[in-house]
């Protein structure tokens, strides 16, 4: 296993006491794999794998579990120790690109300055390696010397991937890598990081709300809400036959472009505050199939092979996924 | 056969943009051309979706629709009455008449202003009577499926969550009951969770109301299921106007061939071809000769660097602009 974080629980501090953004998330990164993560915003994904990086916010403070890296915890490692980590085993592409590059220098300065400091190359190995990594994304050498408002939104998304790659990390993590895109440069997009991944054998994990982007991309997909992991497994496993009601309700929330039309049913209420998260399952308070035991923490309930769900009703899943395909379930659920 | 609400025709927009030292010396005004001759019509009742990559025109389109920025050329005819040329009355009317959906609710909303504030200015600017501005929000509100009591009036769009605050920009849309609404991505801004609910209000509106709505989206799932009728734009032009469902099943045109193609779907199983199309937008201030699309087009042949294919009608109510279609 290349990443397996274990009950990793990160606090933001606030004037109003502590938020617990991620509350004991557990999920592996097998080598070569590319491990979705999916949840609505607010639902701590972001807080969780940038976690990995160490690249936090200042008021957030790690409150227990373990990021182990080959086997390496992540966590107790000095700041100083952790540098040797990032670009070189692990590296992270941002949602917004405009973000990750310098506005006031030349994109190829930006990918040489990495190669020189953290890589430890001289100038001119450098710039024979920018240009490499500008042609394994589909970018022209010559736009190098380019600054980054000279570039389209594809085009940042594109070398801030060639960024991430400069220094061969085995993980990459994308937050968001293609959600601002318009579709066909978010299909290319991916397209790309897809083909690199297989060539690189890259472990990536891919931060998204989009289930069709998981599904078009991931071998694995963790499902989260309101700081907890609801959902976890194969995404063939997970997306097929879900097994929480969230993952459940996420699909009819969703229309399609293929297929027949169906009725879409939205999941009423929000996700509760986490200033002072209920106790229990956290979804009970939208989920049409709550009863009395939900105000207990849910087990873990093993689905199928890698496939879990933290659910008291995983066991009648199947019947449940019939009822939860009706939009009448999904109506008047919440109780505020 | 009755009058459609809205005609549309010929329409263009041209922007000024910034000129350098030497456009100011050659006395050059440069411009770009954001919206090029589009024709269409919009029956009551109607939901006309517009689709297409992000510089394509379709925001501009539905600015001009709802006056809030004025055509370079051709004509908007709203109920016969072209709407350009009104008066103060004519104009008053046209504005009630006519309303925006905004795509951020976070920021569509005065952050001092309550819900209820909200809510009743666009009565106060009609000149609604004022005895009937209770009766008027508490019905928007019925409409939005958001609970109407005292307190949720009186709070502010802090306190509120992302999908009830569109909610309310729905609303303030329809307080006035308009018969004709422009809705600009509403739901883009949203969670996925409740996007559902959203466009379940908008499906229930035209159908009770019987009201004509442009929606405007990137998203073709989105649109499938809100429009009944969808134009594809591509560089300020409309390349293709179908009912809804042909334009998803059966696209025509070769640009909304590669849009459906990459829309990825929620299963494992789908196509992973590459798209037929290669690149991103051409520059828009210098778009190929002839055929917009054709640097891009897989199918593209002379004839599409020569002549500009012309809207034309291939029967079913689809219209398409391709030489080889």
């Amino acid at each position: 296993m290349l990443l397996e974080v274990r009950d990793l629980v990160i606090d933001y501090r606030a004037t109003r006491g502590r938020v617990r953004a991620v509350d004991g998330v557990s999920f592996d990164v097998p080598a070569g794999a590319v491990v979705g993560v999916v949840g609505e915003s607010g639902c701590g994904k972001t807080t969780a794998v940038r976690a990995i990086t160490r690249v936090m916010a200042s008021s957030a403070v790690f409150a227990g579990g373990s990021i182990l890296l080959e086997g390496k915890d992540l966590i107790t490692l000095s700041d100083r120790e952790m540098q040797k980590h990032l670009w070189r085993d692990i590296a992270y592409v941002p949602q917004s690109a405009m973000n990750a590059l310098d506005p006031v220098w030349r994109v190829g300065k930006q990918i040489e300055e990495v190669l020189v400091s953290r890589g430890k190359m001289d100038r001119s190995a450098a710039q024979t390696r920018a240009e490499e990594l500008f042609a394994m994304v589909g970018l022209e050498a010559k736009r190098l010397r380019d600054y980054p408002h000279q570039f389209s939104g594809g085009m940042r998304q594109r070398a801030s991937i060639a960024l991430a790659l400069a220094l061969s990390p085995k993980l990459v993590i994308a937050d968001e890598p293609v959600t601002a895109l318009d579709v066909v440069i978010q299909r290319q997009v991916l397209d790309t990081f897809t083909d690199l991944q297989k060539r690189l054998n890259l472990s990536v994990i891919l931060v998204t709300h989009d289930i069709s982007v998981i599904a078009y991309v991931c071998d694995y997909v963790v499902v989260m809400y309101a700081g907890k992991v609801v959902e976890s497994g194969p995404v063939a496993a997970v997306l097929d036959s879900p097994a929480h009601p969230y993952t459940m309700g996420l699909y009819n929330a969703f229309p399609e472009l293929a297929g027949e039309e169906r009725e879409l049913s939205p999941i009423e209420g929000s996700p509760p505050d986490l200033l002072d998260s209920p106790k229990g399952c956290r979804f009970r308070a939208r989920c049409p199939f709550a009863i009395d035991i939900c105000t207990q923490d849910a087990p873990e309930h093993i689905i199928g092979e890698g496939h879990v769900a933290y659910c008291h009703r995983a066991s009648e899943a199947h019947e449940l996924r019939s009822a939860a395909k009706l939009t009448d379930t999904w109506i008047g659920v919440t109780s505020e | 056969m009755t009058q459609p609400l809205i005609s549309v025709e010929g329409l263009t927009k041209r922007f000024d943009i910034s000129r350098s030292m030497t456009d100011i010396l050659t006395g050059k005004r440069p411009q770009l051309q954001a919206v090029t001759d589009v024709s269409f019509t919009l029956e009551q009742g109607q939901t006309l979706g517009i689709v297409g990559e992000s510089g394509c025109g379709k925001t501009t389109l539905g600015r001009m629709l709802i006056k809030l920025i004025p055509a370079s050329e051709g004509t908007i005819l709203f109920d016969g009455e072209d709407i350009s040329g009104m008066d103060r009355t004519a104009e008053l009317a046209f504005r009630r008449r006519a309303q925006l959906v905004f795509q951020n609710p976070f920021d569509a909303l005065n952050p001092h202003f309550t819900i209820l504030d909200s809510l009743r200015e666009p009565l106060h600017n009609a000149r609604v009577p004022l005895e009937e501005h209770t009766m008027r929000i508490a019905e928007a509100m019925r409409m939005v499926h958001l609970p109407a009591p005292e307190h949720f009036l009186q709070s502010f769009p802090h306190q509120l969550s992302g999908g009830q605050l569109q909610r309310v920009v729905l609303a303030r849309a329809l307080v006035l009951r308009p018969d004709f609404i422009v809705a600009d991505e509403p739901v883009s801004m949203l969670d996925v969770s409740v996007r559902a609910g959203i466009l379940n209000v908008l499906r229930e509106v035209r159908d009770r109301m019987g009201l004509a709505a442009v929606f405007i989206s990137h998203d073709l799932a989105l649109v499938r299921y809100v429009c009944d009728r969808t134009i594809t734009m591509y560089l300020g032009a409309v390349v293709e106007d179908s009912p809804t469902t042909e334009l998803v099943e059966r696209p025509l045109h070769p640009y909304t061939k590669a849009l459906v193609q990459a829309v990825p779907i929620p299963h494992v199983d789908q196509s992973h071809e590459p798209l037929p199309i290669i690149g991103g937008l051409p520059d828009s201030q210098n778009p190929p000769s002839g055929c917009r699309f054709r640097d891009r087009c897989p199918m593209a042949e002379t004839r599409c660097a020569l002549e500009v294919p012309l809207l034309q009608d291939v029967g079913g109510g689809r219209r398409v602009a391709c030489h080889l279609v």
